[in-house]
């Protein structure tokens, strides 16, 4: 009971500007992913793979101080994926005392490494995060009509699609753009002086890019799945189903390739790779980072996402103003 | 002389269509319908299936119109449909909330979908929640709520950002006989005390009865009945309905010596034909001459039950 019931009172006061609105659905969507016990635990092993990377950076800049320490680099870069090639540039350039040469050895390695990270483990939890986030944010508001609630109020579907995006974003930003900033800034923090800005400026932005080109085709296909249902567990179902599904296809249609003499156990692109979204997203992020010198090394798969998030978008808005038209 | 009408309509009016038309495909779910919604509140009526909820979605600009055009507040049904949701409170006749929302960061939610800053968006929300009876339910998540609770918590959403003008479907539905009763004097406060214009749609015939200024009855798709309750409550040959206590033959008497037109219904009511300004002084001489006891004297009115069946009867015949 209150402790003055004043009846009904008007409202006069100053509102928000006009754009909050996606805020506070964003802000919403946020706070209730947090509630996941999961989703706080998968965060948390998120930066594990940071921890093993920023041991590569300690190595490099160590090597660069002490010769002896290379050979430990060429160890630990056996322990990462498709790095021979870089490896061998590595040794050569390494040997050089030309300190250009060395700033481009630097930005090579780091620029491997911030890649690696977003390809591999960090792409993995990707999957999963999303897995766990995506899903029910459209299919719930389906299930318990809680669109009535948005969309009576002076909101766009676009405003709405933006607000949810935003919540998958702020996740995916938690375990890939935030470990690979503070990567570079331990890299930055571990060499001998400032100028190391002057060869690896572009790195920061280099990860910003490669945060949009994974967020944006994930995301747009996530909440794509998760309007197509009221039941968030076909939703979850869906998401898994085309990364494994991709995964496996590509596998299986390039195992023979990666056996085959010459392939120094790396499969560089192949039209294989345009099944399977994981790959496809890992090589025009390669591109991103600069590890393919081309873009017409990627154009077909930047195609894929990009005609991948067009078709999803556009299933996505149909089907949140379904109900509402229905 | 069209546009001339239409202008003065607009001065009175806080809702206008003119000749507005919406198809699905091939079933009209609007047809031709013109009507303005004066201020005060307005019983929206009609069986199942009449066009009321798309009447409802045509207003908040969630669906376009085939054919016609409107206004609301002089806001263009259609072009101006965020501006005009900027100015519509609309509770929904389903539960829409959002699992895993306490109700007081469900209607936070709701104030700052409509602008209102974080912090007053949860001071407001508190106040609207004190206003309706939620009182430490508010901190229950919204799953756990039982339906009259939601029905409450629907309402609270509907206004908490003080709008000018009220949508209800069915705000009673899901209330036990004591809620329902509040939630119309709610309605009725924020009529009357705080001038807000509300539009409800509702099968229950006694509170359109006992809340509206006027009605509309809509049927497949067409305006069936648009007019004040007063007018049409007004029974085309008056007369005055008298329960007495005890034997009413003596008054019965009395009345017919007094030249009245007096007729006894099998419940006991005495029907005495005429106005109640013209007979009520005589029928009050006439228990007094006779020791009669009146329990109760009042002018007959036409049922919003009869008139409700009666439009919908006309249309199914007219369809016949």
């Amino acid at each position: 009971m209150p402790v003055h019931d004043l009846g009904y009172r008007s409202w006069r006061g100053k509102l928000a500007p006009d754009y909050t609105r996606w805020l506070v659905i964003a802000h919403t969507g946020i706070r209730l992913a947090w509630r996941s016990s999961w989703l706080r635990r998968m965060l948390l092993v998120a930066w594990l793979p940071g921890f093993y990377m920023g041991l590569g950076f300690f190595l490099f800049e160590q090597s660069l101080e002490y010769p002896q320490a290379r050979r430990t680099v060429s160890q630990y870069l056996s322990s990462l994926p498709n790095t021979n090639t870089l490896a061998d540039s590595l040794r050569v350039d390494l040997r050089s005392d030309d300190p250009v040469k060395l700033g481009q050895a630097r930005h090579q390695m780091w620029a491997a490494l911030l890649a690696i990270l977003f390809r591999y483990p960090q792409g993995m939890l990707m999957v999963m995060v999303v897995g766990i986030v995506a899903p029910p944010l459209i299919a719930n508001d389906m299930r318990s009509r809680a669109f009535l609630l948005y969309f009576s109020r002076p909101l766009t579907r676009e405003e709405y699609v933006l607000g949810k995006g935003c919540v998958v974003w702020a996740y995916l930003m938690m375990i890939t753009t935030a470990p690979a900033l503070c990567l570079y800034l331990l890299g930055v923090l571990l060499s001998s002086d400032l100028s190391v800005i002057e060869y690896t400026w572009d790195l920061p932005f280099r990860v910003l890019a490669a945060t949009a080109v994974l967020m944006v085709p994930t995301t747009a296909v996530a909440l794509c799945f998760s309007s197509m249902t009221t039941e968030s567990r076909y939703a979850t179902f869906g998401w898994f189903a085309i990364w494994i599904f991709g995964w496996v296809s590509y596998s299986a249609l390039t195992s023979f390739q990666l056996q085959s003499p010459g392939m120094n156990g790396e499969v560089s692109s192949t039209p294989w790779t345009l099944l399977s979204l994981y790959h496809t997203l890992g090589e025009v992020q390669s591109w991103v980072f600069g590890l393919r010198t081309g873009f017409s090394d990627v154009w077909a798969e930047a195609v894929v996402l990009i005609a991948v998030t067009v078709v999803a978008v556009g299933v996505l808005l149909n089907r949140v103003s379904a109900p509402i038209r229905a | 002389m069209v546009a001339t009408e239409r202008e003065s309509n607009r001065e009175t009016s806080v809702i206008n269509l003119h000749g507005v038309t919406k198809d699905y495909g091939r079933l009209r779910a609007l047809d031709d319908v013109s009507l303005s919604i004066d201020r005060g509140v307005t019983g929206l009526l009609g069986p199942n299936g009449a066009g009321k909820s798309t009447l409802i979605k045509v207003l908040l600009g969630l669906v376009r119109v085939t054919k016609g055009d409107g206004d609301l507040l002089g806001l263009k049904l259609g072009s101006e449909s965020r501006a005009i949701r900027r100015q519509v409170g609309y509770m929904s006749e389903d539960d829409c909330y959002l699992p895993g929302l306490t109700g007081i960061e469900t209607v936070q939610l709701t104030a700052q979908l409509s602008r209102l800053p974080e912090i007053e968006g949860l001071r407001r929300a508190h106040e609207i929640l004190d206003f309706c009876g939620i009182e430490q339910e508010r901190y229950r998540m919204v799953e756990t709520y039982s339906t009259g609770m939601r029905q409450k918590l629907n309402f609270a959403q509907a206004i908490v950002h003080d709008p000018p003008i009220l949508v209800l479907d069915e705000p009673t539905s899901g209330l036990d006989p004591t809620e329902r009763q509040v939630m119309l004097s709610r309605i009725r406060v924020l009529a009357r005390d705080a001038g807000k214009s509300i539009l409800i749609c509702t099968h229950i015939l006694p509170d359109v009865q006992a809340i509206s200024d006027s009605v509309v009855i809509l049927a497949r798709g067409k305006v069936r009945v648009a007019e004040s309750l007063e007018q049409l409550n007004r029974p085309i040959s008056p007369s005055v309905h008298v329960r007495v206590a005890g034997d009413s033959q003596p008054l019965v008497r009395k009345l017919q010596q007094a030249q009245l037109v007096v007729e006894e219904q099998e419940t006991g009511t005495l029907v005495v034909a005429g106005a109640a300004q013209d007979c009520v002084s005589e029928i009050w001489s006439c228990a007094a001459a006779c020791g009669a006891v009146i329990r109760q004297v009042k002018s007959s009115q036409n049922s919003l039950e009869e008139i409700f069946v009666e439009a919908v009867r006309e249309n199914q015949s007219a369809r016949a």
